[in-house]
């Protein structure tokens, strides 16, 4: 029996489906089998992080209401025998899947899985119920804004309020010389208000726009610093425990600080 | 002002968790809340409000137009604060630095006045 797994964030532009992109991915390459849901109806956009946008067929919304059955949906990566991707609908909007066809949809597929990750859309209305009701755990994803914070903070409230149990958060797109500054929050300054477990944090990184553009995840990138952190964040998914990277450069140059970070300084 | 006055004698909420973004808590007596108040969570009483962690919401004690109602917080960097009628913020370009000492806001002399929490005698 799988988990199933919801990520989610509130806010938008956070880095939810390349947090899933790369989760999933990393969670395959260490042979787990995993499946990936896009539950961004209307929007979708994992199908193209991940490259396998001229593949889809049949979509969620197919599947739920039985217009094809659940493996004809599933679309099988190009790269990994075990990881698959059940894309969102494009044309049709967030009322066409209920809250029960989630539960039952995660059921399903958590039979078959071990991993069932899903890409939650932004915001608090009905893709988001949709999305966080079939799941049993979640990751909140936030950058250091305090925007973001705040929306993660709204988010957490209303995981609890669902009693999905502890959410766990993910500190997206830091910056470690503007930390330094005073100019950014701080892994500890967001902690301090979420106070929910921290499972990682990824560095900000050009490398990402990149791999997004090319529907590549870094994940699959052994030189990539977000990609790295995505696989130590994956490790502690599997119940490994990994220490945190460190982001603190001991002096400001780029060449010190990627020997810090894979000395494990 | 005294403690206790007669808003102490008001029944009290107890808020056992963190209220988070967008939670809220209206009473008709005091509020304790055990956890914290984050910023965009708000908490109105008609009393007094105690808070056991770091208030950074909004927090309005005496919301029915009782001056003598106070707010304590282990640590106190809101928002805004209301009593009664009367609303303040911090100054802009106020440092937000994080003060880790209990305080208590009361109004006094028809202005709302932030000093360190006393224990009361």
């Amino acid at each position: 029996m799988g988990k199933v797994i919801v990520i989610t964030s509130g806010k938008g532009g956070v880095g939810k489906t390349t947090t899933t992109a790369n989760l999933g991915t990393a969670l395959a390459m260490f042979d787990k089998k995993v499946v990936m849901v896009d539950t961004d109806i209307g929007l979708r956009n994992l199908d193209v992080v991940l490259g396998l946008e001229n593949r889809i067929v049949y979509d969620i919304v197919d599947a739920v209401r039985g217009n094809c059955r659940l493996n004809q949906a599933l679309i099988k990566d190009k790269r990994f025998e075990n990881m698959f991707l059940l894309p969102a609908a494009q044309t049709k909007d967030k009322t066409a899947v209920t809250e029960d066809q989630m539960v039952e949809l995660c059921d399903k597929l958590k039979d078959e899985f071990d991993f069932v990750i899903i890409d939650c859309p932004a915001g608090i209305e009905h893709g988001f119920r949709n999305a966080i009701a079939g799941a049993e755990e979640a990751i909140v994803v936030t950058t250091p804004e305090v925007s973001a914070v705040r929306d993660a903070d709204r988010i957490i409230g209303l995981l609890e309020a669902a009693e999905v149990r502890s959410p766990r958060l993910i500190i997206n797109r830091i910056r470690t010389n503007m930390v330094q500054t005073g100019d950014m929050m701080s892994v500890d300054d967001i902690l301090s208000i979420l106070a929910v477990e921290l499972l990682g944090i990824v560095p900000d990184d050009d490398a990402i726009i990149i791999s997004t553009n090319r529907g590549e995840p870094t994940v699959m990138d052994d030189a990539s610093l977000p990609g790295q952190a995505y696989r130590n964040i994956a490790h502690r998914l599997c119940g490994e425990e990994v220490p945190l990277m460190t982001l603190t450069p001991k002096k400001n140059s780029f060449f010190s600080r990627l020997k810090s970070l894979f000395s494990g300084e | 002002m005294e403690w206790p006055d007669r808003l102490t004698n008001l029944p009290t909420t107890m808020v056992n968790h963190t209220l988070r973004s967008g939670q809220s808590i209206n009473s008709d007596g005091n509020v304790v809340v055990l956890g914290d108040v984050n910023p965009g969570a708000e908490v109105a009483a008609v009393g007094h409000i105690v808070v056991m962690g770091t208030l950074r919401g909004v927090v309005h004690a005496g919301s029915t137009g009782n001056e003598d109602a106070t707010i304590t917080a282990l640590e106190l960097i809101p928002t805004q604060l209301r009593i009664a009628t009367h609303i303040t913020r911090p100054p802009d370009g106020c440092s937000k630095d994080r003060s880790y000492r209990p305080e208590t806001a009361r109004i006094k002399d028809d202005e709302v006045i932030i000093e360190e929490y006393n224990t009361p005698k």
